[in-house]
């Protein structure tokens, strides 16, 4: 059976009570209306504190939500039929650690009711897939942070889910774990499940994500495919170009960024011509040109109103 | 709450009085003592609560309290051979719990059921404390009065109500009472005045209780007295002696009930013309 | 059920490598030590104080492991979040707190076996007679175990895992001078009979658990008598695993 949306939640609010003698309310979430589609990789971005966790807490069943409903594959939220075909990574995991990865991995096999020879098969298949099968019987007490992180992704999986619901997955992983990951989510899709993750490092989300929340003060700001999102800027192009100083002449006033042993360079597209010359007066390299594209980053910082970067990543020439 | 989890805890709760019930039926409300007997003496408890003495010496008080006193008054069954050990330990573990001296005495010296009617423990119970306590006459004032009552040596009790006499505080009437002790050898009135004393002293509870008792005991034997009077007053009227006490009534001799306090007919000889406290009567003592 | 006996043999596991059951080393070398030592004692009392310290120790350590396990069972998972993961999955909250219950019931069980296997061989060695009638006295022992273990996790859903083991100390040291509460108006005329006897039934009454003392010279408990203490220990236990669960359910896991 095939929904066509995975999750769908509908004025899905949550505050929380603040104060010990004098008691507020402190919304955490209000009228969250939301849909992922099945098969499609969706980010849930958003800063700190922004109602993202909130959310995810909601539809896993940790958090009771004030108003509103959602629904699950196809089933009511509070059911628990669809947590059979669901898996959840929650933030800075904390697994029992006096277990081993592979015990941990078979107790959670246990409680979606596995057949032991199932179980066994998973765990092998998920350690491998992690990247931890020769860690399989240290205790979990012994693992690092992003060896944590890694079986709480397996522990997501086990049960084989049509959805899987990840808060931070990259949270606490060094560049090839974060490569590893990447690369599982996109495995995910390919096998027809769906995704739906949230992160606050909107590089990721960019990498990944068919579609996108963006959320803040929890409240939605947009949903859409990030091409929707995010436009191309035709009217400025940028060069990376090698070779060349920062400060060489003839650049002007352009916009100027160092980006490892290269120098990106933001011209206005009629003097894209002129930016050629003087790079190559220089002794410089053109390495590549294309529009600008704006970042989610970008994007984002223009929709929270907050100014854009630091003064020191950009060189005024 | 679910709805079955709300049932089922309705269920429960009054399984758990019910259960106790049943269990206190059989196993005795009050369970015994006896690992007290178990620790020998005082000082052998003092060294396992080093440090806490007071605490414990209070704990051991509380429990022998409620286990000799109060509602269990005239209970059958009490173990009055652990009394004088309890009071031991208690005494030992904080030498100036001036209430554990006197109410132990009082539970030793009274007559069975109350106490264990066994005074000689309870006075030497008194003179531990008048030891270990010398700056407190109430206690001397206590063993002064028991020498008197229950061990009925008012010459003894006068000269421990003379010693009392010279501890700063003490109360002003000790010296006539001891006086009145030497000169009378100690009659009625004196016994109320000492029995007022106590009672007067004593917090709400059971030793309040018993010197009210005792008081009203001897307004007993002053109204039996008083009727003895009255059988007089008619042998001296009618020339014999009524044949009951009801005849006292009947010849308007006597508008004063024919019962002591505790509403027990008295007692009455015809032959001696006495009128005494009946041996059914709870007010009765030996004398 | 299956999840919740996954949980339970889950929960075991966790106390055995969490070296709980190493308080049972310490009551070996206390039975050695007392056995040996008391051999040199009077004839007629060392079989009576080897059992009594014995009983005493089962019951003591029961204690400390019910309340420390108890409270560390649900607190520490709400604290760590260790139970995050798992509330996902399809296991219910009352399977979870009811499978953890299980679990540390189990462990008292083992506990206690252990150290009454210990306590008679330590009779035997010291040439005694196993006298089977201490039974009647650890069966009680651990009806009492498992009720501080309810105290323990109700607490833990309400409060943090320190304060919940001083809260469930608290319950088990005043249970057990339940009969000072019942009779206050022996030392406190004024209080009227109404608060004293609720106060009396608020409180789990630890001492209908205690037959030691009874045990340890040998008088007879009756079956009937344990048929009500058993009846008591449920009733009071369904109550607060009950109470315990429910405030569990409503809980946010903020």
């Amino acid at each position: 059976m095939s929904e066509p949306l995975a999750l769908v939640t509908t004025g899905l609010s949550k505050s929380y009570r603040t104060g010990h003698i004098i008691q507020g309310r402190r919304p955490a979430l209000q009228d969250l209306d939301l849909e992922v589609r099945t098969g499609e990789i969706f980010g849930y971005v958003g800063p700190n504190g922004s109602g993202k966790t909130t959310t995810l807490k909601l539809l896993t069943g940790l958090l009771k939500p004030d108003r509103g409903d959602a629904r699950v594959l196809g089933e009511p939220l509070a059911s628990r039929a669809w947590r059979f075909r669901a898996g959840y990574l929650p933030e800075h995991p904390y697994l029992y650690d006096y277990l081993t990865a592979a015990e941990y991995l078979d107790y959670a096999g246990r409680l979606f009711g596995l057949a032991a020879s199932v179980r066994r098969e998973r765990t092998r298949s998920l350690l491998a897939l992690v990247g931890l099968e020769r860690s399989a019987d240290l205790p979990l007490r012994r693992f690092s942070k992003g060896m944590v992180q890694r079986a709480g992704l397996a522990q997501a999986l086990v049960n084989d889910p049509e959805l899987v619901i990840l808060d931070e997955p990259m949270s606490g992983l060094d560049p090839i774990g974060r490569r590893l990951v990447r690369d599982i989510i996109l495995g995910l899709r390919k096998a027809g499940k769906t995704v739906f993750f949230s992160t606050h490092i909107l590089s990721d989300a960019e990498a990944l994500c068919d579609r996108v929340a963006v959320l803040r003060a929890g409240r939605l700001l947009k949903v859409g495919a990030l091409g929707d999102l995010l436009r191309i800027d035709v009217e400025h192009m940028e060069i990376f170009v090698s070779g060349v100083a920062p400060d060489a002449p003839g650049l002007g006033a352009m916009r100027r960024e160092r980006v490892g042993d290269r120098l990106r360079i933001e011209v206005e597209e009629r003097e894209l011509g002129r930016a050629v010359a003087a790079v190559e007066a220089a002794g410089g390299r053109v390495l590549s040109v294309q529009p600008v594209r704006q970042t989610l980053e970008d994007y984002f910082f223009r929709e929270m109103g907050a100014a854009t970067g630091g003064a020191a990543a950009w060189g005024e020439g | 709450m679910t709805r079955g989890l709300a049932v089922l805890l309705l269920l429960l709760v009054p399984v758990v009085p019910w259960s106790q019930g049943q269990i206190d039926r059989r196993a005795g409300a009050f369970r015994p003592q006896e690992e007290v007997l178990y620790l020998w003496s005082g000082r052998q408890v003092k060294r396992l609560f080093p440090g806490f003495e007071a605490l414990a010496a209070d704990i051991y008080w509380l429990r022998t309290v409620q286990y000799f006193g109060g509602q269990r008054r005239f209970a059958a069954g009490k173990r009055f051979d652990l009394l004088l050990p309890l009071v031991e330990i208690t005494t030992t573990l904080d030498p100036r719990l001036e209430i554990a001296y006197r109410y132990g005495a009082i539970f030793l010296s009274e007559p069975v059921p109350l106490g264990a009617g066994r005074p000689r423990e309870g006075v030497e119970v008194l003179a531990a404390g008048t030891r270990n306590l010398p700056g407190s006459w109430r206690l001397r004032q206590d063993l002064a009065f028991f020498h008197y009552i229950y061990l009925k040596d008012p010459q003894r009790a006068a000269a421990i109500l003379l010693e009392a006499t010279e501890i700063p505080g003490a109360a002003f009437w000790l010296r006539t009472l001891a006086a009145d002790l030497l000169a009378k050898g100690g009659d009625r009135a004196t016994s109320r005045r000492m029995w007022s004393q106590m009672y007067e002293q004593g917090e709400a509870g059971v030793i309040r209780e018993n010197a009210k008792f005792r008081l009203q005991i001897l307004d007993s034997l002053d109204a039996a007295d008083h009727l003895a009077g009255l059988v007089a007053e008619f042998e001296r009227r009618r020339g014999r002696r009524p044949a009951r006490l009801a005849e006292l009534r009947e010849a308007g001799l006597s508008g004063v009930p024919l019962v002591d306090l505790a509403g027990t007919p008295f007692g009455y000889d015809e032959k001696s013309g006495r009128v005494f406290i009946s041996h059914e009567s709870p007010m009765w003592r030996p004398e | 059920m299956s999840r919740l006996l996954a949980v339970a043999a889950n929960t075991f596991r966790e106390t055995v490598r969490e070296r709980v059951l190493y308080n049972l080393v310490f009551f070996a070398i206390l039975m050695t030590l007392s056995g040996l030592l008391l051999g040199q004692l009077s004839i007629r009392q060392d079989e009576k104080i080897l059992k009594d310290i014995g009983l005493a120790a089962m019951d003591l350590f029961g204690v400390l492991i019910a309340v420390f396990m108890g409270t560390g069972l649900v607190s520490k998972e709400i604290e760590r979040r260790s139970l995050y993961p798992l509330l996902a999955k399809p296991l219910t909250r009352g399977e979870f707190f009811l499978g953890k219950f299980a679990g540390l019931a189990f462990t008292l069980l083992v506990n206690l076996a252990v150290m009454t296997a210990g306590l008679y061989l330590t009779l035997l060695a010291t040439g005694r007679r196993p006298d089977p009638g201490l039974l009647a006295a650890i069966y009680p022992i651990l009806l009492g175990l498992l009720l501080v273990v309810a105290f323990a996790m109700l607490f833990s859903t309400v409060t943090s895992s320190a304060m919940a083991a001083v809260l469930t100390v608290g319950v088990a040291v005043a249970g057990r001078f339940t009969d000072v509460v019942r009779n206050m108006r022996e030392v406190a005329p004024g209080t009227p009979p109404w608060l004293s006897e609720a106060l009396y039934s608020l409180l789990p009454n630890f001492r209908n658990f205690d037959f030691k003392d009874r045990v340890a010279y040998g008088d007879a408990v009756g079956g009937d008598v344990l048929v009500w203490v058993t009846a008591y220990a449920v009733a009071w236990i369904g109550v607060v695993l009950g109470l315990g669960l429910a405030s569990f359910r409503s809980r946010d896991f903020q």
